[in-house]
């Protein structure tokens, strides 16, 4: 027997680990002002719509890595209701690492489309 | 079915057991921001939900603790080699050995040096006064109340050094103090206190970092005075006509290429020192996180 929704999850698991910080990081680009955690996961959630990609909680390591490779940068700022926020910027590391990926990326998404349609 | 924001943190940290002491931290702290964060929210949206059901929305959409574990358990798999290896090695030795310059980590435990002598006084007659005053006083009632706020300052200090060592060392340390169990009587928190290993070990830190603050200033200053003056030596006899050397009434001019070679020797003493000031920087971070940091 074949545990299909078993491998789905573990499916969209693997895929998720790399499209992450790719997403993050874009969202934090095309974003004027600093962004905290929370404010990412609802913007995530209104893209993603009914189909829920990620957990939100799996945003935060994902923010902490790019953050420790230098390509976000983050402040705790003290929020009026509940605890201090930490709010994350891209960095100009970022900005130049993003444009690399978005072309990466372009390549994967033709080549993978090629594949499924097998042109 | 987690009943409270504390209960999911703790049910998160028995997940994260394993791991890195500051991954730990920082998984909680993400997670009671972003918890409370979203709770706050979904009750202005929804005021009539109950709190159960409410947290049980947030917690659904954040993900259970053994899921959020095993995202930050994920990250810390792949990054961990990647934060390890530190400086380039296709260099050459040159652009290494005077690399250290623009080496953040260089110049702040330079800083910590300086600023652990003041801080190694403060702590050293911090712990002295407290561990004296604390136990001369268990005699009467009142030493136990003074006794507790001693320790809980202790842990505040160690917090703060924390702070200190991350933002000039570079070292990871905890971001945020321990959950303290509020609804605890202040007696079985002193005993908690009083029983746990850490505390001691902070207070040992404390101690020692007297004796540490003043060996890193004493070295520091000897070693910068020393290459500044080896440095400008050719300038003094140049441009003041001073001798340098001078026994008795007897006075030497050095010859002029004895005067570059003394200047490039204190300029090298003193990129070696920063060198050595690295990796004194590295190996306190090292010893701060196993006296400092509560597993």
């Amino acid at each position: 027997m074949v545990d299909s929704p078993t491998l789905t999850k573990k499916f969209q698991k693997e895929l998720n680990a790399g499209i992450a910080s790719l997403v993050m990081l874009s969202v934090l680009d095309n974003s004027k002002e600093p962004m905290y955690g929370y404010q990412i996961a609802k913007l995530l959630d209104d893209y993603s719509g009914e189909a829920s990609f990620m957990k939100q909680g799996a945003l935060y390591p994902v923010l902490r890595q790019l953050e420790s490779s230098g390509l976000l940068n983050s402040s705790v700022e003290p929020s009026v209701s509940g605890p201090p926020r930490r709010y994350y910027e891209i960095t100009s590391e970022g900005k130049e690492t993003l444009v690399v990926w978005q072309g990466v990326w372009k390549q994967m998404k033709s080549f993978v489309d090629k594949a499924i349609k097998g042109v | 079915m987690i009943k409270s924001i504390d209960e999911y943190l703790e049910q998160l940290k028995m997940e994260l057991k394993d791991s890195d002491s500051a991954t730990v931290q920082d998984a909680l702290a993400d997670a009671e921001e972003h918890l409370r964060t979203a709770l706050a929210n979904l009750k202005q949206e929804q005021p009539d939900a109950s709190e159960e059901d409410a947290l049980g929305q947030v917690i659904e959409q954040y993900g259970a603790p053994d899921e959020t574990a095993s995202a930050y358990k994920e990250v810390e798999r792949l990054t961990h080699p990647v934060l390890v290896s530190g400086s380039p090695k296709d260099q050459s030795i040159i652009a290494r050995f005077f690399g250290v310059y623009t080496d953040a980590r260089a110049w702040g435990a330079l800083l910590y040096m300086l600023i652990a002598f003041v801080t190694g006084v403060i702590y050293f007659t911090w712990a002295v006064t407290g561990v004296s005053v604390s136990v001369s006083f268990l005699l009467f009632i009142f030493g136990f109340p003074l006794a507790l706020l001693f320790l809980l300052s202790v842990r505040g200090l160690a917090l703060l050094e924390g702070r200190l060592v991350e933002a000039l060392l570079g070292i990871r340390m905890p971001r945020r103090p321990l959950f303290s169990h509020q609804d605890m009587k202040w007696l079985d928190r002193l005993k908690a206190l009083v029983t746990d290993k850490a505390t001691w070990l902070m207070i040992v830190y404390m101690l020692i970092q007297f004796v540490l603050g003043t060996v890193y200033f004493v070295v520091f200053v000897i070693v910068l005075s020393l290459s500044l003056s080896f440095m400008s030596l050719p300038f003094i006899q140049l441009f003041l006509s001073t001798p340098i050397v001078s026994i008795d009434d007897r006075v030497i001019y050095l010859p002029y290429w004895t005067l570059v070679l003394i200047s490039i020797g204190g300029l090298l003493l003193w990129t070696s020192f920063m060198h050595l000031a690295r990796g004194i920087g590295q190996l306190h971070g090292r010893m701060a996180k196993v006296m400092l940091v509560v597993d």
